[in-house]
């Protein structure tokens, strides 16, 4: 009997130290930032970063789940208790915080859910883009966390940078910049095609599926033309990032089809549901060595 | 209830305890790092810490008997609580920290053979990781 495996992911990579320190970083405006011990909000093309004393205090980005989705997602608070505490508070970071109080969540969990959105949001923030950042300068409004938001004077400016203070453990740029290189390094290692990636995803056509873990099960019964790896890590409340792993993976198994025939989104509102696009007459090959060849070619044309 | 920091300091406080970490097995990267490092560089450890952690979640040989393993909305994710390596002058115990946050978490606490006792870090470590994390 022959067992078709997943090809296992490679090694993670460690951090070089030394790495972008000659190159100035992934931003050369966020170094500069940081350097001057800068606070405000630095709004890049796919994501916003906030800093305070030159550190970095949040992260958003639309490719990554927010906060509210990591907590609620596992069973670790209702959305309704998180609908509440937001109401109450008008922000993320403080409805955590309002719920850490409360004992709703425990501080552990909290902490947890902010690192790893932070990074995870990071990761898309930092991606190579195709418009210069643009940076706002702010003092936090509320630097001890204690006023109440709502008495908060209207300045008329945009809403402030998050404070340091609501996040437990304010991170420096250069760490950050240097993890996002190394989960770049990590993706590429699996799978360097970045298609996948930002593309809704197709299942493609193949005879025998490898052995999947859980987690690539999970993610691959969402696969339908339609969903993208962001939304799919949406609707499982996982990290972004996490998902690109599992997408990137099942893309080096094949099992994924690499996104060349990406069907360009609709134009007439009601024909939003794309049918999955012909199978390629090259994937329908039985001979499993025309199939490898095949993905290799692939692969080898993306690097 | 424990933040991060405060539960690696509770690890640290087991008899024997010379590191602590909390790792994300999934990216490779450390949460919280506590002690002195395994191989004396916490973020090559981690990574290390992730793979080993990996690999033990994701095979089958190593989940329990009742485990629908195809079942992806059934079961617990992971299917494995804890890792256990020993060398000749220490342990390693890597306790999975539930599936209420994202199922990708480990708790990493390198013990002196010489003074740690296996069994009562085993059983703290679980304490610690349920606390962390449930209220």
């Amino acid at each position: 009997m022959t067992a078709v495996r997943t090809p296992p992911p490679p090694r993670l990579p460690v951090r070089s130290r030394s790495e972008g320190r000659g190159r100035g970083g992934l931003s050369p405006m966020l170094t500069r930032l940081a350097a001057e011990r800068a606070t405000g909000v630095l709004v890049r093309e796919r994501g916003t970063l906030h800093l305070a004393d030159g550190l970095v205090v949040h992260a958003e980005s639309p490719s990554a789940p927010g906060l509210d989705v990591l907590l609620t997602a596992h069973g670790l608070l209702g959305a309704d208790d998180w609908g509440a505490a937001l109401a109450a508070t008008g922000d993320p970071a403080r409805a955590g915080r309002r719920l850490v109080d409360a004992g709703r969540i425990t501080p552990g969990a909290l902490e947890l859910c902010q690192l790893s959105a932070l990074y995870d949001a990071a990761y898309f923030c930092l991606a190579p883009s195709s418009t210069p950042g643009r940076f706002r300068y702010g003092a936090p409004a509320d630097p001890d966390g204690t006023a109440d938001p709502a008495a908060t004077p209207p300045s008329g400016a945009a809403r402030p940078a998050a404070p340091a203070t609501l996040m437990f453990r304010p991170l420096p740029v250069a760490a950050l910049e240097r993890e996002t290189v190394r989960r770049r390094d990590l993706l590429h290692r699996i799978w360097p095609d970045p298609r996948p990636d930002e593309a809704p995803l197709t299942v493609s056509a193949r005879t025998a599926p490898p052995a999947l873990t859980r987690r690539q099960r999970t993610v691959l019964d969402r696969v339908d033309g339609v969903r993208t790896a962001t939304d799919i890590a949406r609707e499982l409340g996982r990290l972004a990032f996490h998902t690109l792993v599992d997408v990137r993976r099942l893309a080096a198994a094949g099992v994924l089809d690499p996104g060349r025939a990406t069907a360009p989104p609709p134009a007439h509102p009601y024909e939003d549901v794309v049918p999955a696009p012909p199978p390629r007459a090259e994937l329908l090959s039985s001979d499993p060595h025309v199939t490898l060849l095949k993905r290799l070619r692939d692969a080898l044309e993306a690097l | 209830m424990p933040g991060i920091d405060e539960c690696l300091l509770e690890a640290m406080r087991l008899p024997g305890a010379r590191g602590a970490s909390l790792v994300d097995w999934t990216s490779g990267l450390a949460l919280g790092t506590v002690g002195e490092s395994p191989g004396g560089d916490h973020e090559a450890a981690a990574t290390e810490a992730a793979e080993f952690a990996r690999l033990a979640a994701e095979q089958r040989a190593f989940a329990p008997d009742d485990d629908p393993g195809g079942d992806p909305a059934a079961g617990a994710d992971p299917p494995v609580e804890d890792l256990i390596v020993s060398n000749r002058d220490s342990y390693h115990v890597l306790r999975f920290v539930g599936p209420s946050f994202d199922g990708s978490v480990v708790l990493h606490l390198w013990l002196a053979r010489t003074e740690g006792n296996l069994a009562l870090a085993r059983i703290r470590l679980g304490e610690m990781a349920r606390r962390l994390v449930l209220a």
